[in-house]
């Protein structure tokens, strides 16, 4: 007997049914593929760095190196497994020609190495340890990806040509995240190539005990070893390797979280009809002590049924897709160990979303408490007053048209019917706006102010070479020789030891030069003013646990110097950890320096920037916007991307939604419809009157979504961006986006989708409904 | 002489398809005079709901004509018969047909206002009006779940009465109500056809047709009988309600 009533139900209501089932498909799918992508990148990535052996710890280097020193530290140092001493060739990137393609415009630090002997072996396509011949060159990865790079492919390098014989896995180096990449070569072709380029060392260790990091940490700075350069860890290199495709599931979670609310909102209103509609028939039971279970038994089935349908599909579609998905984590990483868990986890998310949906249904059925046995048999429904607004009466009614009132006045007496449509409408305002106020933002010139520069029109960046302070002196003399500057100043960067409170040591690298001459703006305190003074970058002053006049110690020249902080400011740039300060220490090596210098006028920028980048080769010359572009360019491209693709998925569930919701809304409004037409009015009133509805609602979405969006969505994308290092944040607005062409988007999406959701609705015969 | 505000002729409306097509309406044919309080009767299922929809045009015809005040009605288009239904004809329902969400003296008020916004001072003090005549003055704040289905029934005539209709179509208006109460509707009909209205109603109540001029006798898609009470044949109620249920019995059987 089940079986039938069930069949009937579902009949009745084929669209929104399928609809559900679909909605709920698509949420069993996406949470199945996200299962999946999880084992799959955590699988192969562990088998990548097991099979690589990437190392616990790296120090990278540039400049003069003492292996005897590195060797005696590591013969004591109990913790460590094995060590070694990498090199990598750094050659600028405008000297390497792949087949017809430079690599000039890329902004990867490319470079040079041979295999390694003892561990962070560079793996091929099977992550096998690459054996490379004279002539051969392996080429990363994201090279393949990008299709600069084909095998048999002729590389060129200073004269000197390779042949691309493969494509190779870079444990430490794969990810796009990670700003340098290393092409593997024989060690005699390396030999021929180290007069062309800049040798960085990469001093490596592995532990017996990964645990112990920390601790052997801290005794690799404290025995004052090399390290100018960056430090990086194990735990890093996994981060950095599963930092996108992380990203990509993060992001498939939220919109199968989404998809769920929505279906969760179809699943709400057929019921809430169905219930209205059996309002009778549950009272009668209830009035003769008949169990109401039997009843909730039937509508539990009709949904057990629709969401065991959609989950298995779902499940089923997860396995036409997941290749798709899997190919990046397949290419960068290789196969995964584990996979046989890939489908138990899948099928555990996917019982998970069923299971959702039938505790959501369960909560709904609750209603079945409430319902009159007296109410339902008398009056065949709910007496539950709508709530009319007296002061929003027909009567009183001078300004508006009597559809458009009828259509207003209904959605205020039913705003919990309503309330769903507008809290989606709400996220997909926010969904289209959010994104974009961020691609604003940090694509705007003001962001510099996020980087901690000063505003300036030409910067020369010098690193990666000899006798940076003399050659930066060369530019600092050439620029106040030059009238069209009006401004100029050289920043020096050096690492210093700091000496905690705790009497531990960290390294911490410090700006120094005339900071008043381009000052930033100051999240607290003020720039330093005397050689005494520091200024740190929050996420510095907030790991140091430093507030503004907290004094610090800095180890100069073997001496220790007791600074004070004068401010801290907002950095994102270098891991957000950078200090400036105005004290001269010609003792300490530079790492690199920045020149900085501003133009009488600025849009001179572009031309000066070619005059000088040919008068100084060694330099790095840019204009702040080509700054900007070089340093964030990736990261505002995409999340330009990610911008539109939101935009386009808000409006995509914006118009599935309304159409959705506009066919249940007529299908429950059947009976005053057909009072309305015989009363004379016309379907085109109809239309009008569900048209003002769904612009009403939008009306009051698109304003709290464009509001949160710019209040809530400036809050969470300020905290976002603290942990990168900025200390306040505020948007960058475009009002003719924000407040315009987004809201407009929304309508048109909207609007077109409730004319196609109302169509219909002047085809309600009168008379079927009349007609007792 | 009397001119004829409705005049159909040879009406035929079917229901169903292939094998189980029906003529609910079989030929019929009927004239309604102005100013006539004719009265439909007949069996369930004899078509008598289906002839007032249809003289009215609001449902169609499948062959046959129908005039209205003059003009040919049989095809109406949608908006054709939506302004004609707003402006010339009222219709009062079994079952209230009020708008939930609107109070009582809105509702009244709705179809009038469509065209004529900027007249709504008019047309509210008209509506207040028509609720002192018919007794529910004091309700038109009240939502409709709050007043009795007496109350609403007067409403919807009220409703109905609004565009000063040239006939009022009623389908069963006192089906739904108590013996007291529907006389008192009937009351009101009565009052309104005193006043020169048309009426057409559809009834199953022997009480309410004998208090009309004309009853047809509707059965299986045809007029089969006919009762007329000229204002001056003398008979009281109680001897025009005994004649009619008698016709009625002898159809049935």
């Amino acid at each position: 007997m089940y079986a039938r009533i069930i069949y009937n139900d579902i009949a009745r209501n084929t669209v929104v049914t399928t609809i559900t089932m679909l909605f709920i498909a698509a949420a069993a799918l996406l949470v199945a593929l996200a299962a999946v992508l999880i084992i799959n990148l955590s699988g192969a990535m562990e088998t990548l760095m097991r099979e690589a052996q990437t190392p616990h710890f790296m120090q990278m280097h540039a400049g003069p190196i003492d292996p005897a020193g590195i060797d005696s530290f590591a013969q004591q140092q109990p913790d460590v497994l094995e060590y070694q001493i990498l090199e990598f060739l750094n050659i600028e990137s405008a000297q390497i020609v792949i087949g017809s393609n430079s690599l000039a415009s890329n902004v990867q630090d490319n470079g040079f190495s041979v295999q390694s002997e003892h561990f962070d072996y560079l793996l091929d396509l099977d992550n096998q340890i690459i054996t490379v011949s004279d002539g051969q060159v392996y080429v990363p990865l994201c090279y393949l990806k990008d299709q600069t790079a084909a095998i048999g492919d002729e590389l060129v390098v200073k004269g000197m040509s390779f042949t691309v014989a493969g494509f190779l896995r870079d444990s430490q180096m794969n990810s796009n995240l990670s700003s340098s990449k290393r092409f593997l070569i024989s060690a005699n072709d390396y030999e021929k190539l180290q007069e062309f380029g800049e040798i960085e060392y990469l001093i490596e260790f592995r532990l017996h005990d990964l645990s112990r990091l920390s601790a052997f940490e801290s005794a690799y700075i404290e025995a004052g070893l090399e390290a100018n350069g960056p430090t990086i860890t194990y735990p890093l290199f996994k981060m950095i390797n599963a930092l996108s495709d992380g990203f990509m599931i993060a992001v498939i979670l939220l919109v199968s979280l989404l998809i769920v609310a929505i279906a969760f909102m179809c699943i709400r209103f057929t019921l809430l009809a169905k219930i209205e509609d059996d309002y009778r028939e549950i009272g009668i039971m209830k009035a003769i002590g008949l169990q109401l279970n039997d009843i909730k038994k039937i509508y539990l089935m009709s949904y057990a049924l629709i969401a065991v349908t959609g989950s298995l599909l779902g499940l089923a579609l997860s396995y036409v897709f997941k290749g798709l998905l899997l190919e990046n984590i397949r290419l960068f990483m290789g196969e995964s160990d584990n996979t046989a868990l890939a489908p138990l986890l899948s099928l555990l998310g996917v019982l998970l979303i069923g299971a959702a949906v039938m505790i959501y249904v369960y909560r709904i059925l609750h209603r079945f408490r409430s319902i009159s046995a007296v109410e339902a048999i008398r009056y065949g429904g709910s007496q539950k007053r709508p709530h009319l607004h007296s002061r929003l009466s027909l009567n009183q009614n001078n300004l508006v048209p009597v559809n458009v009132f009828l259509g207003i006045k209904d959605v205020l007496s039913r705003k919990s019917l309503y309330a769903t449509m507008l809290a989606v409408l709400i996220i997909a305002a926010c969904i289209i706006i959010f994104p974009q106020n961020l691609y604003n933002t940090i694509s705007s010139k003001d962001f510099i102010s996020y980087m901690g520069v000063g505003s300036y029109d030409l910067r020369f960046d010098i690193q990666q070479t000899d006798s940076i302070p003399e050659k930066a002196s060369l530019i600092a003399q050439a620029l106040s020789a030059d009238p069209e500057v009006t401004a100029s100043a050289v920043y020096t960067t050096k690492v210093y030891t700091l000496i905690t409170d705790e009497g531990s040591r960290e390294q911490i690298t410090v700006e120094l030069g005339d900071h008043s001459v381009f000052p930033i703006s100051y999240a607290q305190g003020s720039g330093v003013s005397s050689e005494d003074e520091i200024a740190l970058s929050s996420i510095n002053a907030r790991e140091l646990g430093t507030q503004v006049g907290d004094t610090l110690t800095l180890l100069l020249n073997g001496s220790p110097r007791v600074l004070t902080v004068s401010g801290i400011y907002s950095d994102i740039t270098n891991g957000g950890k950078t200090a400036k300060a105005s004290f001269s220490d010609p003792s300490a090596r530079t790492m690199w320096a920045v020149i900085s210098a501003a133009l009488d006028d600025p849009s001179l920028a572009e031309e000066k920037t070619r005059g000088y980048a040919e008068l100084f080769g060694y330099a790095k010359v840019s204009g702040v916007d080509a700054y900007i572009d070089q340093t964030f360019g990736s990261t505002i491209e995409s999340v330009r991307k990610a911008a539109g693709a939101a935009a386009a998925v808000a409006l995509a569930v914006s118009v599935l939604v309304t159409l959705l919701f506009m066919k249940m809304l007529i299908a429950r409004d059947r009976y005053p419809i057909a009072v309305m037409k015989a009363l004379g009015f016309t379907s085109a009133d109809i239309r009008v009157q569900y048209i003002s509805r769904s612009v009403f609602v939008l009306l009051i979405g698109v304003v709290l979504g464009t509001v949160a969006a710019n209040t809530l969505g400036e809050v969470l994308a300020g905290k976002v961006i603290a942990a990168f290092g900025a200390a306040s944040f505020s948007f960058t607005i475009d009002p003719f986006t924000a407040y315009l062409i987004s809201p407009l988007m929304m309508a048109a999406a909207v609007l077109a989708a409730t004319g196609i959701g109302v169509s219909r609705a002047g085809h309600i015969t009168m008379i079927d409904h009349i007609k007792e | 002489m009397h001119t004829h505000i409705i005049t159909g002729k040879d009406i035929v409306k079917v229901y169903g398809e292939h094998q189980e097509k029906r003529n609910v309406l079989d030929g019929v044919s009927v004239k309604i005079a102005q100013g006539e309080f004719v009265s439909v009767m007949g069996p369930s299922g004899s078509g008598k709901s289906t002839l007032m929809y249809a003289l009215s045009a609001m449902d169609r015809i499948d062959s046959g004509t129908i005039h209205f005040d003059g003009r040919d009605v049989s095809n109406l288009s949608e908006n054709e018969f939506a302004h004609m239904s707003r402006n010339e004809m009222g219709f009062v329902f079994q079952q209230p047909t009020l708008l939930k969400n609107l109070n009582i003296l809105d509702n009244i008020i709705l179809p009038s206002l469509r065209d004529n916004r900027k007249q709504l001072p008019k047309i509210t003090s008209q509506a207040r009006e028509l609720m002192k005549k018919l007794g529910i003055a004091d309700l038109e704040r009240r939502n409709i779940t709050q007043v009795s289905g007496g109350q609403l029934q007067r409403a919807g005539i009220c409703r109905a009465l609004m565009c000063s209709p040239k006939i009022i179509f009623g389908d069963e208006p006192t089906g739904a109500l108590n013996s007291r109460t529907a006389q008192e509707i009937m009351d009101i009909f009565t009052a309104i056809h005193a006043e020169g209205t048309t009426i057409m109603l559809v009834t199953h109540d022997a009480k309410v047709a004998a208090q009309s001029e004309r009853v047809l006798f509707l059965c299986d898609g045809k007029i089969v009988s006919e009762i007329s009470f000229p204002r001056e044949n003398g008979m009281n109620l109680e001897q025009r309600m005994q004649l009619v249920s008698r016709r009625m019995q002898e159809i049935e059987i």
